[in-house]
């Protein structure tokens, strides 16, 4: 922008950063705001056309129906237990490995970080296959070990990616002075370590949480039974189970949405950092 | 997965370590010290057996049987599977299929085009984000609610705004062309459908990546360049762009990946159809075990897709690395 006298009023506002900004902010919620919308709408209002922007008598009718008729609290239920216990031993494993990757002599650290960077983002269809053979012969379809097991072993590798780069920016001096204090490496690692880790381990779980929380190929294909549905499941099946009741499974979309949302919201930070993890350090 | 990570898949060195004495305490020569890093290294693989035996067990052993699978005449019994003499004939079968050649080629285009949308709008959101001043966080945080948004979700509402008779984008588009047009019945607008929700849920990823890859730009860059009389275009390509390459090249790799893996979206949103015509490999890999439960020949076509996706990423790097050196020296 030239630097001209400064205009007055709206003006001053009008450039393109601003505009930019502003089409940023209203593709990104527009979209959201409609599902919210129409989760309130009647089910004359909802199939309106021309559509209408608001609801013109807003009723709880739908979550009424995603909630007790269609089950759909069994399913976030279901989708809370498995992301949170994924998460939780996701992070248990990836801090000691990422412990031992940033600070312990470990022979082939460099390709292992690069193998495990290649399985973070391997075509999960791959592992369909296999893991379905494996559960089926051992018994965990339809379980929530049966989630639970390949969410872990999916999520542990950029998990230990993050944990590694956090902890090597940690300063030395520390450990040292409580080696010298004779405490064994258990000891140092969980006293003097891991309260230091808290944001690589709020970044590594945010990331686990939402990756397990929006999982569907595997939750479709291993827990297709109605008790161990997760929330993505129960929605996609919504329209072959009745006639696309939009409003009922909005009502149930945004009841999965609004955890998510409040979590991202509130570690947006962690999250910015998870995604350019290393690319700032590197 | 939502991720992007080190420049290490890019420049040479893996995993870089910060300069050697700081890493161990105490002095490196000598009997006791040697001892004691052995004794250090242990404790090292100790700590990261659990999460490395875990990967194995459950990512890497299963990657490995699926190729044999792909081999296998696999058959499906109560409780089990048992295997049959080891054949070439599910990949031949694949590989001369049309069903395989459609997907292969959907599948193709749409991760070139979706990379390619959402690297150019996600570029032109981090030049705005870069500039915003204090807005900045807010914008940002709104930025990370559609990459948050479950995948089915995502699909759900927007084939809600592309249903044929009531969807609010088909109205929309109705008053500019004057007919109802049927978006997701038409092999064309359906396949345009799923890239405008993919470049929605997506290109947030890649701007907030190549934000940051700007704010790592040196001040002085651009003041050199404002010296040198460029103008905005000029240092953009001259100056902004060089330097977000490697970055970019990250985030293209991880969206060449995902991509090409696609699976949620067509699923929910088109089913595959009309007809195969949004039929992407993964959901023909879906079908041909789960529905026909051709187990062999389902491996077939998940074993390929692996292997032509890794093909893919290690030819972008190779051009990439080829394209850097030239550059470099030039």
């Amino acid at each position: 922008m030239s630097r001209r006298a400064p205009a007055s009023g709206i003006r001053r506002y009008l450039n393109v950063v601003n505009l930019g900004g502003l089409a940023i902010v209203v593709l990104s919620t527009l979209p959201l705001y409609w599902m919210l919308a129409s989760s309130f709408k009647g089910p004359g209002e909802i199939s309106a056309a021309p559509p209408t922007l608001a609801p013109t008598s807003p009723t709880l009718g739908n979550y009424a129906e995603a909630f007790v008729r269609n089950g759909i609290g069994r399913y976030l239920l279901n989708s809370v237990l498995v992301a949170s216990v994924s998460t939780a031993v996701v992070l248990g494993l990836s801090f000691f490995a990422g412990y031992a990757l940033a600070r312990t002599p470990l022979r082939g650290r460099g390709p292992l970080m690069t193998v495990l960077l290649m399985l973070s983002v391997f075509p999960p269809i791959a592992l369909v296959v296999p893991l379905f053979l494996l559960e089926r012969q051992v018994g965990l379809l339809n379980s929530y070990a049966g989630l639970i097991v390949p969410y872990v072993a999916l999520n542990l590798p950029f998990a230990i990616w993050i944990m590694r780069n956090y902890l090597v920016g940690i300063p030395h001096e520390l450990e040292e002075a409580a080696t010298v204090d004779g405490a064994g490496p258990l000891r140092i690692v969980l006293t003097v370590i891991a309260p230091l880790a808290r944001p690589g381990l709020f970044t590594a779980g945010i990331f686990t949480f939402t990756a397990t929380w929006a999982e569907f190929l595997l939750a479709l294909t291993f827990n297709s039974e109605d008790g161990h549905r997760t929330v993505p499941v129960g929605i996609a099946l919504f329209t072959s189970q009745y006639t696309v009741p939009y409003g009922t499974l909005f009502a149930g979309a945004v009841a999965a949405t609004l955890p998510i949302g409040v979590l991202v919201l509130i570690f947006r930070r962690s999250i910015v950092s998870g995604m350019t993890s290393g690319a700032v350090k590197g | 997965m939502n991720a992007v990570t080190s420049s290490a898949t890019v420049s040479r060195e893996p995993a870089p370590e910060p300069a050697g004495p700081r890493n161990e305490p105490g002095p490196h020569r000598g009997g006791p010290a040697r001892a004691s890093r052995r004794r250090r290294a242990r404790t090292g693989w100790l700590f990261a057996s659990p999460a490395l035996l875990t990967i194995g067990a459950v990512t890497v052993f299963p990657v490995l049987f699926s190729v044999l699978l792909s081999f296998a005449d696999v058959r499906l019994e109560y409780g089990g599977f048992s295997f049959r003499s080891l054949t070439g004939d599910h990949y031949a079968a694949v590989l001369s299929s049309p069903e395989w050649r459609q997907a292969l080629a959907f599948t193709f285009g749409f991760t070139v085009v979706t990379v390619v949308l959402e690297l150019v709008l996600g570029t032109a959101a981090a030049l705005v984000l870069d500039r915003l001043g204090a807005a900045r966080g807010w914008v940002l945080a709104v930025l990370l609610l559609p990459w948050a948004l479950i995948n089915v979700v995502a699909a759900q509402l927007w084939g809600y705004l592309f249903n044929g008779t009531y969807g609010g984008l088909t109205w929309f588009f109705e008053q500019l062309l004057g007919h109802q047009p049927d978006i997701l019945g038409q092999p064309a607008s359906a396949m345009g459908a799923m890239v405008v929700v993919d470049v929605w849920k997506t290109t947030p990823f890649v701007a907030i990546v190549v934000l940051a890859g700007l704010m790592l730009i040196p001040d002085d860059v651009y003041e050199a360049a404002e010296i040198d009389g460029a103008g905005a275009w000029t240092t953009f390509w001259k100056v902004t762009l060089p330097q977000l390459r490697p970055i970019m090249a990250i985030a293209v790799l991880f969206r060449i990946l995902q991509a090409f893996g696609i699976f949620d979206l067509p699923f929910v949103l088109t089913q595959g159809g009309p007809g195969t015509a949004t039929q992407s490999l993964a959901i023909l890999g879906y079908k041909t075990l789960f529905q026909n439960l051709e187990i062999g020949r389902g491996a077939a076509v998940a074993t390929s897709t692996a292997v032509i996706v890794i093909g893919c990423c290690l030819l972008f790097l190779r051009l990439f690395k080829a394209q850097a050196d030239e550059g470099g020296r030039g």
